[in-house]
This record gives C-alpha cells, structure tokens and sequence, in this order.
C-alpha cells in the first residue's frame, strides 16, 4: 500500500517537473523573443487612440476613441449578434426539432434533408453564400410585403425601421439557420427520450397531437434539451467569430485588427480570452438560471 | 392483398390526416415545385461553369508546380488506398501488424512529398492548396490529436490531483475559445514560443494548432466513452489482479474507444469542416484557392456557381468520411461481439 | 343489443410479410365483458391497440362504438372514439409531471372543455370509487405499482367512456398488488361498463368474463364462454395453451 502511494507522488513529481519544465522553456523562448522585438508586456497602449473606423458600432466611437473602447465596442457587437442569432436558431430548431418528429412524412424527409445539408458543409462556407450571394448579390428589394415595415436587399434587412447591415443580416441569418440544424437534433433526441407509452396514453385519452406535445411530451423532454441547448448556445458564441470572413467587426474581427496595428500578439490574445471567458460566463449562468427555473416549476 | 389496394389510404395517413397537415404538406410540395424550377433554370440557363471547370487543377493541387503535381496527387492516392485496406481489413497477419507504422508514417511521407528535399524539389508552403491541403490538415491533426486525447482523457480520470488538474485545464481551456483564435494564435505565436532559428512553416503551425484544439474534444468524447462502462469491469479485472495502468490499457481503454468512435467520427467531419477556416489566415486549402479564383476578374461574381461546387465536394468528402465511419463502426462491433462468445 | 365494437376481415401485416392480424371478425356487444387470450405475439396487444387508433391497420371494416374507422385512419373518427373510449396500459403510462388530480382532469378539461372545478369533483369521486382518495396530491413516483394502475384506470373513466380497454393491466405489477386492480375491474363489470380485456388471468376470466377470445398468430381461434373454454375448449390449439398455462 505504501508503496504504491510513493510511486503515485513520483509519477506526480515526474510529469509535473516536466510540465513545468516544458511551460518555463515555452514562456522563456517567449520573453527572449519579445525582449528582441522591443515589446515587454504591457497594457498602456489600451488606452491610445485607434485611428481606425467601425462600421457599426451601438455606443458613441469615432477613430480618435480608445483601443480599449474599441475592443468593448467589438465585445458589444458579438453579444448583439449572437443573443439575436440566438433567438432565430432556437425558434427554428425548436420547429424543425418538432417537425422531425411529427407525423407528417413529407415534413419529416425536409428537416432531415435540412440537417444533413447544414451539418455537411462548413459554417464559413454557408456565411460567404448568405453574404455574398444571399445579400449582397440581391438587385433592388426583392421582398417587402409591407412598405417601411420589413424589407430584404442588398442593404441587408430593414425591420420597422431598424436597419440592419448585410454583414449582420448574413451572420444573423447564417448562424441562426446552422445552429438550428444542431438544436434540432437535440430537440429530436430530448423528445425521443421520452417513452412511447407517454405518447399512446395522451392519444388514448383523446388530446390532440398540439396539446400532447405542450403538456405531456416537452415538460418531460425539457430536461434532456437544455444541457445539449446550452452547449449549442456556447458554440454559436464561438461561431460568430467567424464574423471577420464577413467583414462584420465582432470582437475577434477587431482583436485582430488591434494586435496587426499594435504588434502587441501576447497582451491581445489574453484580453480576446478574458472576453470569450465572459461571453461564455453569461451564457452558461443564463441557462442555469434557466434550468433552475423549469425544475422548481415542474416540481412546484 | 396488392399494394395499389393500399396506396392511396397510406398516402392520406401519412400526408393528409387532418386539415393542419394538408396545409401543411401542400404548402411544401409547392415550395419544392418553387424552389426546383427556380433551380433548374438557374442550372440550364443562369450558371456559368467556367469557373469551376477551368480551374479543375487549382481547386485539387492549389498553386502547386504543375510538373510537381504528381507528387500530392500520389500522396492522396497512398492515403486512399491505406484507408480502403484498413477498412476491408486484410487477412494477412503481416500487413495488419504493419498498418499503425504505416498509418504513423503517411504524416513524414506527405511532408516530404509536399515540401520537396530528399532529391524533390523544393516547393515552399505557400504553393501547397486545395483538396490536397485541406485533406493534409485533417488528416495530420487528426492522427496527431488521437493519442494526445488519450493521454488527456486518462490524465483527467486519474486519482493523482495534480495530473487530473492540468489536464482538466487544458480541456476546458481550449473549449471554452474559438477554433480561430486557436489557430490566430498558432499563426502569430507559436514561432514565439520556439528558439531563434527554429523555423516551422505556416501549413506546420496550423497543423499543431488544429491538434491542441482538436485532442481536448477527442479527451471529452473518450471520458464519455469511459463513463458509459459500467464500474463492475473495472471491478473484474481487479478481481484478476490486474494493475491499474493494465486495467486502463487492456480493459477500459479499448471499451471506451469503441463507444466513442461515433463522436470520434464526427469529431474528425467537424476537423475536415473546420480547416477551411484557414482561408481567413490566408492558408489556400480549398475554400482559400476559391476566393483567390473568385477574385480573379476573368471569373468576378461567379459566387454562386464556385459556393455550389464547394458545397459539393464538402458534403461528398464529409459523407464518404461518414459511411466509412459508420462500416468500420459495425465492423468493430461485430469483431468484439464474435470474439466474445 | 347495439354492438360497441365491430370488425370484419381485419388485416395488419408487418414488413416481411408477417401477419399480426389475419382476417378477424368479432363483435362486441353493450355491457358485454370480452377477454381476450392467448400466447404472446399471438396479436392480441395489436388487436387491442387498433380499437383506439393507436394502431393502423391494412385492410377490412372497424366500427368502434358506432364510429367507422378504415385504413387511412382518419384523424377526425379517430379523435372522436379515443373521446369516447378508455384505455389502460401494462406500464400504467401515467404523466410523471403532473399530480394524481392532473393526470385524472387533464383530458376532462382540454378534451371535453369542463371547468376545472366539476373536472376536479368528478376526480374525487373516481379516485374514492378506486380506494385512493388519500394520494390525489402526490406524484405518480410516490405510489405504489398498483396505486398507479388504479389511478390510470380512473383516468380512463375520467371521459365517462362507454368502452374501456386493458391492455395487459396486472401483467408490470408485483403479485401481492394483483388482486386489488382486479377487484377495481370486476366492480366495473358489476356496474355494467362495457370491456375488452387482454390478460392471462385465467380465474378472473371465469368469473367476469361474458366471453372468451383465444387469439394465436394473429387469428381468432376460438370465441366461447368461460364455462366452455376453460373446460371443454373446441380448439386443439385452445386446449395447448391452457395446459402450458397450467390450467
């Protein structure tokens, strides 16, 4: 028995030695290089002025404003982008999620077709097709149904007044339609979850398909969903980086243009992980609170 | 009983049940009708192929020499032919035992083929594209996150706190970030972290910064290979006398891989996906030859017609990689089912 | 007598061909208690099932209490005889989610359209008539197996059906929780409910049953009364089954 716990310490003191080894040789390379580029680290070049323009930015910002507000102003757009693109990937993958289950067949054979399509080909591929060809190829309005209310061109969408870029249109629509593809699948998983025997005993007692689903079938299936929900949430967040192919300045769009600017590689990096380290906190303690709120109600 | 009998009350059973549901399916066999002719025409009237059909080289080998073009072009053939032969699983003992050689091997050999030396002409990085580099990234990352997942996924598990401590930070670290920032960082700092001199090309970088991301997911899939095994194994094989790192090797570790091959499988689409995000860090794989083609004003707004293409040759690659999957998948189990009884 | 239930030459085939209803023609009448029998994958679940629509079948007539339901399974008939007609499960089926009192008054409520109060008095009533007024608060989870079978059964009645069907009702529960489910059905036979049983108790059958229908490979082979089938069964393979039952 002894023995065997010396013998686990000194595996620990090997592997550890060696870690730390490793990391001391990583991080001194590191300084040596740094030291030969003239760049110590440090973080008041946050506070000079950018010089460079945004296009969208939800708070005041000119050129002559800070490095710094220009990163919040970044953080500010991905949050806009991502809690909108949110919503739609939700309600859409909550549909298809339904659908793909239902009993129309017909509906059935689309969302699968849907989902291999979108899970089949790569995300940054299906954002250059929304803005390149979706958006910014439309000639004129192609689709107004009503005057100043909502509005599809190459100006991107106009809902009720709130214009919307064509970089943001794309992403919002991008994001949504591929994260949907993936909520539906947890949908799908989370009501098959639910035993069939559920299913005959609501039919059996004649509630319809509509009223089965929303009082029998998703109280119980909510459970299964939400855990697979909020990591699709936290990949969406991650996805949005991808922002930059679009030209839409997100937080990693303008991350990158600050450390091209400033050369300033190690300090950049470190305040693009405190931002995603945040995105992801908010995220993740919404749907706790989420989670929390549909057990106390299901146990009331 | 005939079928005809039949047909037309299982089509309303299936379509037409009630009024909601006849909206509904007439309401997509009119978007389908739509949405087919609004194709077809495009397709015999509106696209121009030119782009893709000139350019058939470019999307295979990028801006490789073309007098060198064999040189990828063997690469993909040995790679394909090695992963038929894995697959059907050949009865010679000989050639099995020499398949993980081989297969650790196809990463020395592609970087020789590509780069040149050894009496090849040199051919720098920035000429390696297309098909052939999109399938270079996968393939390399892939085998070299495999086994770093492994020694992750056990580091996590294990009963030493520190071990299990800087593992579960690397995991949940590089979760919680982009993939592109991942690879920014192996682009702009990864030459940082080496000695002066020490040169590692742009395509090299990308690789070992696909493989730091990629071996933390393959870590998750394989713990969630080693929850779903029920604890009596681990207790039979210590009941055998069995050690513990002999326990983990020739009892959990192989049951594990089993249960998560079908995440693995997906875990490596998700790769194939993935690399054509270095189009954005000016990496010419196959989505980055593309944007370099639609820039070129011979073929200027032809987005359409090359964005089909792609998307094509993507869901091509991505469902063989899924079929093969799926075969080796059965496969494997029936090997392991057979061999138990 | 009306008939509840009527079929003739009903036919359900599985893929590959297999028959899991062959050609059955039977009938039903008011206040009628049916039992049906017979070895499992003789059909008898299938045939059951397809008498709330929870089960399509091919080819051949269905009349449920004076409703026709053909082979498109229109949805609207179907509705209509689930309205009318109770059904309880092997696995009892209950919504985990809701109390005893909900599971009971969620039909009543967003089927029939009741207010909740005479919906929750009807419940009461149902739930002292089965002997566990005491638990309509708590969860299924917290109820014995046969508590829970009770409770189903008086969620079935909760539609005022003039038909009810047991599928199996005894076979999930431990034996000492048997005798009070039983007890709970025979009462309703004496109340003159209209029934269809599938079970394989053989001492429950005689002394409730009206008749008895022994199913084997999906068709009838025999409909007698208990007198007769449990003693002189007409059917060579009638008389099998009985003895691997040990009857």
């Amino acid at each position: 028995m002894r023995i065997k716990r010396y013998r686990g310490l000194f595996i620990q003191v090997i592997v550890s030695t060696l870690f730390i080894s490793i990391v001391a040789l990583f991080i001194n390379n590191l300084s040596v290089n740094l030291l030969r580029a003239g760049l110590g680290l440090n973080f008041s070049w946050l506070f000079r002025s950018a010089g460079f323009a945004l296009a969208e930015h939800p708070l005041p910002y000119s050129p002559s404003s800070s490095y710094a507000w220009a990163l919040f102003m970044g953080w500010l757009n991905s949050l806009k982008v991502i809690s909108s693109s949110l919503l739609i990937a939700t309600l859409i993958g909550f549909l298809v999620g339904f659908a793909s289950t239902g009993t129309n067949t017909l509906l059935r054979i689309l969302s699968k077709l849907y989902v291999t399509l979108i899970r089949q080909t790569p995300l940054l591929l299906q954002l250059m097709f929304w803005y390149f060809v979706g958006f910014l190829s439309i000639q004129g309005e192609i689709f107004s149904p009503i005057k100043g209310m909502l509005s599809l061109s190459n100006q991107g969408i106009i809902l009720s007044g709130i214009n919307l870029s064509p970089e943001f249109s794309s992403l919002l629509v991008g994001l949504g339609i591929f994260t949907a593809a993936y909520i539906s699948e947890v949908v799908r998983g989370g009501i098959n979850s639910v035993p069939i025997g559920q299913w005959e005993a609501f039919r059996s007692l004649g509630l319809s398909e509509n009223d089965g689903l929303y009082k029998i079938i998703m109280p119980q299936a909510l459970p299964a969903i939400l855990p697979g929900l909020t990591s699709q949430y936290l990949n969406l967040a991650k996805n949005s980086t991808l922002a930059i192919a679009v030209g839409y300045a997100d937080i990693y769009a303008i991350g990158d243009t600050v450390i091209t600017q400033t050369g300033r590689a190690i300090e950049g990096f470190l305040l693009l992980l405190l931002s995603f380290l945040l995105l992801n906190l908010i995220i993740s303690n919404l749907m706790e609170l989420l989670n929390k709120y549909i057990l106390t109600y299901k146990q009331r | 009983m005939n079928k005809k009998h039949n047909l037309f009350p299982y089509i309303r059973r299936i379509a037409f049940s009630n009024s909601l549901d006849t909206c509904i399916t007439l309401f997509i066999l009119l978007a389908v009708f739509l949405l087919s002719t609004i194709t077809i025409k495009w397709l015999l009237f509106g696209a121009d192929w030119a782009v893709v059909i000139q350019n058939y080289p470019l999307y295979a080998f990028g801006l490789f020499p073309a007098d060198q073009r064999w040189r990828p072009a063997l690469w993909l053939l040995l790679l394909i032919s090695l992963t038929i032969i894995t697959l059907v699983g050949p009865r010679w003992r000989w050639l099995r035992k020499l398949l993980p050689i081989t297969w650790i091997g196809v990463i020395p050999l592609g970087i020789v083929l590509l780069s040149g030396g050894l009496g090849l002409l040199p051919v720098a990085s920035r000429y390696w594209g297309g098909v052939t580099l999109t399938i270079f990234l996968t393939t390399c990352s892939s085998l070299l996150a495999f086994p770093l997942g492994i020694i992750l996924a056990i580091g996590r598990q294990s009963d030493l706190p520190l071990i299990k401590f800087f593992s579960s930070i690397y995991i949940e670290a590089l979760r919680a970030v982009p993939l592109i920032a991942i690879l920014f960082f192996g682009q702009l700092l990864i030459p940082l972290f080496f000695p002066i001199g020490v040169e590692i090309n742009r395509v090299i970088r990308a690789v070992l910064a696909f493989t730091l991301f990629v071996s933390a997911y393959v870590a998750e899939d394989i713990r969630g290979g080693f929850q779903s095994i029920p604890k009596s194994q681990e207790e039979a094989a210590k009941a055998l006398g069995l050690s513990k790192l002999q326990i983990t090797q020739f009892v959990i570790l192989p049951q594990a891989l089993i249960i998560a091959l079908p995440a693995l499988t997906n875990q490596a689409i998700g790769l194939l996906q993935n690399t054509s995000l270095m189009a954005i860090l000016g990496l010419v794989e196959l989505l980055g030859i593309s944007r370099s083609i639609l820039a070129n004003p011979l073929f200027i707004g032809r987005y359409m017609e090359v964005y089909v293409w792609l998307a094509g040759i993507y869901w091509l690659i991505c469902t063989v990689m899924a079929l093969l999957a799926s075969h080796l998948e059965q496969k494997v189990t029936i090997e392991k089912l057979t061999i138990k009884n | 007598m009306t008939s509840v239930i009527r079929t003739r030459k009903l036919v359900k085939t599985f893929s590959k061909g297999l028959r899991a209803l062959d050609e059955i023609s039977m009938e039903v009448k008011k206040k009628e208690v049916l039992v049906v029998m017979g070895p499992s994958g003789s059909g008898k679940s299938t045939l059951i099932r397809t008498f709330n629509g929870l089960e399509t079948f091919d080819s051949g007539e269905l009349e449920i209490v004076g409703i026709p339901l053909h082979s498109d399974h229109n949805e609207r008939n179907v509705r209509e005889i689930r309205k009318r007609v109770g059904m309880v499960f092997q696995q009892f089926n209950l919504f985990p989610h809701l109390s005893i009192l909900e599971n009971i008054t969620l039909a009543p409520i967003k089927v029939q359209k009741q207010n909740r109060i005479e919906a929750e008095e009807h419940a009461m009533s149902l739930l002292s008539q089965m002997g566990i007024i005491t638990q309509a608060r708590k969860y299924p989870s917290q109820l014995s197996g046969g508590e829970q079978q009770r409770v189903a059964i008086a969620r079935a009645l909760a539609l005022k059906p003039e038909l009810l069907l047991f599928d199996e009702p005894t076979s999930a529960l431990d034996p000492e929780r048997v005798g009070e489910v039983l007890d709970a059905i025979r009462s309703l036979a004496e109340k003159g409910m209209t029934m269809v049983v599938v079970t394989h108790e053989v001492g429950f059958a005689k002394e409730v049953a009206d008749k008895v229908l022994f199913m084997d490979s999906g068709k009838v082979i025999e409909t007698s009364t208990p007198e007769v089938f449990f003693t002189n069964a007409k059917h060579e393979r009638s008389r099998k089954f009985l003895n691997q039952i040990g009857e």
